[in-house]
């Protein structure tokens, strides 16, 4: 039994008695709609015509040219609201609607998957609450706007550290009290078991065009595959058809804010031990008494001190690395990638792409590199302006 | 030695009586207040304590619990400390059954075994911990079958349906339904089915049935006087404390009337 709702020893279902029943229906409810023929024409449908798939895989010339080895670029940041969250929120909701539910929560760090939840929300006619930390609400502040427009109610949590961590604790509160009517989309590939899992299904689809397009454009299959983690909602799907294959290396990139010895930083797999936290057990930052550490990072999507279970599984079993990068290297990444490709990326995808440029300097020419770009960057243009002004703090 | 929660149990079938279950944060006011507090419990006829540990992610708490848990971190109290509590007022004479209530990050940090020595050695009787349903219990267990370990109490709650008769299989104790969805400190909002949900508990559980979430006064619980062994107060019972300072005389005062009242 443990096995199945396990990734080796990670993962689980550590929620109150009171969601197990609601677990197990989605549990069963999920298996049957990914066998269900309709079920998948109707995500399809969706994704290709309302989300814009298949996202382009992008060979960005200069950069490559820059650093010296193919880096080839998953265009998430062009989807319908900006990101790759809306891939995973089509599936929820989609599932929710086969559930008969009219009511979904959701968590937001900063501020995509509540706008894809929102969205989502407005297009099948459901009433929608996103929980947000106060922190992230004042870095995200056009999010929250968006998600208002887009007929959301956005709930200020301002318990604990006020971002994601203390957001995910409200939403589930909720979930608890609600269950019987309400469904809980989850942004991440984290929480109780069968949401790692279902994250992972919707967000698969990253990889299986990213391979397809590989082969076409490369006749071969890439040598690295890249993508930030903060739960660790793209890496997953950016991973998840690379798996199977040994010969390409997969890298995970933390978030180390301040720098990973100053303790300030939201590197889960750097420093982390096993803990658990949102119904799951994983790579948890913890104090010396067990007690949940607030994370710390630039970017408000990867300010979380955990990371989805089946991270914490291939980071042990060593089929992923997992690395991180700085506040200031992220920055000047996303900066330089405006200039070099005419592409501004959202911070959490520039942390992926500062390490694709120390990773291309290890890569001969010929060899083949694909990153994930996960989110575009228009809702941390504040966040921009304010560190290249000098009033964010960053050492 | 006989756990002192069966004890209890068996002490308060004999007399007929139903029992009253308070909950409260560990290390509030501080140490010596929550020390002297449990003693006043004691001497007020509480028949089973709470002791909440604190955890910075208390996701099955409402706000009461959760602040106190929050204040109690900041005045620095952790398991240790506690523990060290717990050997005073057990060297000090206390014999009222405690229970730790706390979630399972907590214990998992200290390490399972040295967590279950350490509450054999400090007079722990018995746990909860609200974020370990059936399917993930298997390690604590383990962890729990040296001689004169605490029991782990089971929780049901209202849309437990089928899986009741399973979780409560090899209970001990007494079963903790908790009475409505959600969190702690929701008052009065019972769930709609409480009566027919708790008759079931009653039906199939060997051991007494307690109910707690949202939970007042006595007369809250009246019309479920039937299907219920006792009941449980959390909240309710911190805002008394905060609102008297954590003063042991209104403490003493609201114990004893809800005691009485119960079983009247």
């Amino acid at each position: 039994m443990k096995k199945e709702r396990y990734f080796g020893e990670f993962g689980g279902q550590f929620v109150s008695e009171s969601l197990m029943n609601t677990l197990e229906e989605l549990d069963r409810v999920y298996e049957d709609a990914i066998r269900d023929k309709e079920f998948l024409k109707q995500c399809a449908y969706y994704l290709k015509q309302y989300v814009g798939r298949e996202t382009p895989l992008y060979y960005a010339e200069n950069l490559s040219r820059e650093y010296g080895t193919k880096i080839y670029l998953k265009r998430e940041d062009l989807n319908h609201t900006g990101a790759h969250k809306i891939n995973n929120v089509i599936g929820q909701i989609l599932l929710a609607k086969r559930m008969g539910k009219k009511k979904v929560i959701a968590e937001t760090g900063a501020g995509q998957h509540g706008v894809a939840t929102a969205t989502g929300a407005a297009l099948f006619n459901m009433e929608c609450t996103v929980y947000m930390g106060e922190e992230d609400m004042r870095r995200q502040e056009l999010n929250v706007f968006r998600m208002k427009m887009l007929g959301a109610k956005v709930l200020c949590v301002k318990s604990g550290s006020r971002t994601l961590k203390d957001a995910t604790n409200e939403a589930i509160r909720t979930w608890a009290k609600t269950a019987e009517d309400t469904f809980y989309v989850i942004g991440s590939a984290v929480g109780p078991y069968p949401y790692p899992k279902m994250v992972k299904e919707f967000q698969s689809v990253i990889s299986r065009e990213s391979k397809k397009q590989i082969l076409e454009a490369e006749g071969r299959l890439p040598d690295v595959v890249m993508a930030c983690v903060g739960g660790g909602s793209n890496s997953i799907g950016m991973f998840a058809d690379f798996i199977e294959e040994p010969s390409v290396r997969l890298i995970g990139v933390e978030a180390a804010g301040l720098g990973i010895e100053t303790g300030k930083h939201a590197s889960a797999m750097a420093l982390g031990k096993p803990g658990t936290l949102h119904g799951m057990r994983s790579y948890l930052l913890q104090d010396d008494d067990g007690n949940i550490q607030i994370a710390h990072s630039i970017s408000a999507g990867l300010d979380y001190p955990g990371v989805g279970p089946e991270h914490a599984y291939l980071k042990d079993s060593g089929r992923a690395e997992y690395v991180s990068i700085t506040d200031v290297e992220a920055m000047d990444a996303l900066q330089e990638l405006c200039r070099l490709e005419g592409i501004i990326p959202a911070i959490e995808s520039a942390h992926a792409i500062a390490y694709a440029k120390k990773q291309a300097k290890k890569m001969k020419e010929d060899e083949i590199m694909i990153v994930c770009l996960s989110g575009r960057g228009d809702k941390d243009v504040h966040t921009v302006s304010d560190y290249i002004s000098g009033k964010v703090e960053v050492r | 030695m006989e756990n002192r929660i069966e004890q209890k149990m068996q002490d308060l079938r004999k007399r007929g009586e139903k029992a009253f279950i308070t909950y409260m944060t560990a290390g509030l006011p501080d140490m010596a207040g929550c020390k002297a507090l449990i003693k006043t419990q004691e001497e007020a006829g509480v028949d089973v304590l709470e002791l909440g540990i604190p955890f910075s992610d208390p996701v099955a708490d409402g706000p009461v619990i959760q602040n106190a848990s929050y204040k109690s971190i900041q005045l620095g109290t952790n398991l240790k400390k506690v523990f060290a509590l717990m050997k005073e007022v057990r060297a000090e004479g206390v014999k009222l059954p405690i229970v730790f209530m706390m979630y399972y990050n907590t214990a998992l940090y200290f390490g399972l075994d040295a967590f279950v020595k350490e509450c054999i050695a400090s007079g722990v009787d018995g746990l909860i911990i609200p974020d370990l349903p059936m399917e993930e219990q298997e390690d604590i267990k383990d962890a729990l079958k040296k001689e004169g370990a605490p029991i782990l109490i089971e929780l049901v709650s209202p849309v437990s349906a089928d899986r009741i008769p399973k979780i409560l299989e090899n209970a001990r104790g007494f079963v903790y339904c908790v009475s409505g969805m959600g969190v702690t400190g929701q008052s009065g909002n019972f769930h709609k089915e409480i009566y027919s949900y708790l008759s079931t508990v009653k039906n199939v559980s060997e051991i007494p049935v307690m109910m707690g979430f949202g939970i007042e006064q006595a007369k809250d619980v009246a019309p479920m006087k039937e299907v219920i062994d006792g009941a449980i107060v959390g909240s309710h019972f911190i805002r008394i404390l905060e609102a008297n300072d954590y003063k042991p005389q209104a403490a003493k005062e609201y114990c004893r009337t809800f005691k009485r009242e119960l079983n009247e």
